[in-house]
């Protein structure tokens, strides 16, 4: 593209190509001015506005005296007025330095994203954090406190990978450890939810089909008893006071005996 | 003035203990750092309160209200059999304390309301659910007609074994809880059926239309009170459930629990 604007500036005086860059300065500044607006009414009516309300970045840009939206409206201001100034100087030519700007025009969208990336990384991460201590409120166990934080970082991390990857370093080790690490996770979850899994399986069937319901006597797992409740996950089975709990994959595959008299 | 004064101070004279029923933090700051315990009894811990006894319902009246306290506290072991505390709660006025209740922890017999909610075989959730469908039912009626209902919560399985249906289950492979809305709604639609509605400890619903079989030998419930009050009292006696009744003559809501009855309430008043 900035070829074409070459050739086309070869082709003119050097007074219409002043005019004419003058001209797309202009345009570029009122270009700007309504991305920066976009974004702002995007935000607004998208509800993102209250979405980042109370996250790190928004209390990080209240500082400076502006917002989320504030920022990144600036960013994509900025991009415009960067791109208009671009097509300024190829058609004036006040520098003959096309490959400079050329390596400069491509790497400004990068730019761009990669601190999108950040900005997103971090409220997405804040705003994750807060979501998982909401559920874990009524959950009073000290050390689940370290989940949010948790959820935080990872979040942080992968921001932060996007964001290198986009202007061009080498994260390929910083890649390979958040695969390992994402592994580990699937890894630990798979071994630590088998049975979990597995008796909610079971109990997706049960619930489904009631092959026996509450009050029947049956016999499951050695425990014969009246069944009190059928939950997702378990069974209780209940005989001369003793209520047994027995889990859905246990009853399905130890088979249910259900006693008629 | 200084007869006023002098009944105040003679009515908060020597007390063991306070009952505070509020929600307000700046209210029950100004009591913690006095020396008398103070136990707050409020629906839920708005506070954080060292001592809370939780208040399953909103229980209008305030002796009600105190006496549920109470039972708690000494449920509780915070309060002990002979001690004399004060009650601070409110009679008119939704949220600022207006009422001061001196009372004797033994001066009435303990009927074992906290006892029906907090050492019940179905969570205290599950009870407190089915009181607000059975206290809206008889405040509302059925099509603006007095309706009588049974809700029997708890030790479901044997429950099932004690009665017989009466017609096909409309619950049958239904997965529903009680305190859902839209499964109020449909238990409201349901009381005009005859026979006890079945719940789990859990709350799940597990069948209306259901015929009580129990024996009804030694079960004592005051005289006026028909065959559901019957049926309701004695498959607690039979059972761990307990009993949710709503009358369809008088319009109280009662409940039952090994037997014998243990807090009545009038719908009207919520």
């Amino acid at each position: 593209m900035l070829d074409a604007l070459d050739s086309i500036s070869d082709s003119l005086t050097k007074e219409t190509a002043f005019t004419l860059a003058v001209a797309v300065l202009v345009l570029g500044l009122v270009a700007s001015y309504l991305a920066w607006r976009l974004t702002h009414s995007l935000f607004r009516r998208t509800g993102l506005t209250s979405t980042v309300e109370g996250t790190t970045v928004e209390r990080t840009a209240g500082r400076f005296g502006t917002s989320t939206a504030g920022i990144i409206g600036m960013l994509f201001a900025l991009l415009v007025y960067a791109f208009a100034m671009l097509v300024a100087f190829n058609i004036t030519q006040v520098f003959d330095v096309s490959a400079f700007w050329a390596r400069i025009a491509a790497l400004l969208p990068q730019l761009f994203v990669a601190i999108l990336a950040i900005i997103v990384g971090f409220a997405l991460g804040d705003r994750a954090k807060l979501a998982v201590q909401e559920r874990l409120r009524s959950v009073k166990l000290p050390r689940a406190s370290i989940l949010p934080g948790l959820v935080k970082y990872s979040i942080y991390y992968v921001a932060a990978l996007i964001a290198l990857a986009q202007v061009g370093v080498a994260a390929t080790a910083l890649l390979l450890l958040l695969a390992a690490y994402a592994f580990g996770i699937v890894l630990l979850a798979a071994v630590a939810f088998k049975d979990l899994l597995a008796a909610g399986a079971a109990g997706l069937f049960l619930i489904l089909n009631e092959p026996f319901t509450i009050g029947d006597e049956v016999r499951v797992d050695g425990q014969r008893g009246i069944v009190q409740e059928m939950t997702l996950f378990v069974t209780h089975v209940e005989a001369d006071g003793e209520e047994h709990i027995v889990p859905n994959h246990q009853v399905f595959r130890s088979g249910i005996v259900r006693v008629r008299d | 003035m200084s007869g006023l004064s002098t009944v105040v101070d003679e009515l908060i004279a020597d007390v063991d203990g306070v009952l505070l029923f509020t929600t307000n933090q700046s209210t029950y700051e100004q009591f913690a750092d006095g020396d008398l315990p103070v136990i707050v009894v409020e629906t839920e811990n708005a506070v954080g309160a060292e001592s809370y006894v939780s208040l399953p319902l909103e229980l209008s009246s305030p002796s009600e209200r105190v006496r549920f306290g109470i039972e708690g506290a000494i449920n509780q072991g915070l309060l002990e059999e002979d001690e004399e505390v004060i009650g601070l709660t409110q009679s008119f006025s939704e949220s600022r304390l207006d009422t001061v209740v001196r009372v004797r922890t033994d001066e009435f017999t303990q009927t074992g309301v906290y006892d029906l909610f907090a050492n019940s075989r179905p969570d205290a959730e599950v009870v407190r659910d089915v009181f607000e469908v059975a206290i809206e039912l008889g405040r509302k009626g059925q099509k603006g007609k007095p309706v009588g209902a049974l809700f029997v919560v708890g030790d479901a399985g044997t429950v099932m074994n004690k009665s017989r249906p009466l017609s096909y289950n409309p619950f049958e492979k239904s997965h529903v809880d009680v305190g859902d809305p839209i499964v109020n709604v449909m238990l409201k639609e349901f009381s005009r059926l005859d026979g006890a509605f079945v719940i789990s400890d859990s709350g799940k619903i597990v069948s209306a239309y259901r015929y009580l079989e129990p024996g009804a030998e030694g079960v004592e419930i005051p005289k006026g009170l028909g065959a559901r009050h019957m049926a309701g009292g004695a498959i607690t006696r039979d059972t761990t459930a307990i009993a949710i009744v709503l009358s369809e003559s008088d319009g109280m809501v009662r409940a039952f629990k090994a037997g014998s009855l243990v807090l009545e309430l009038d719908p009207e008043a919520y």
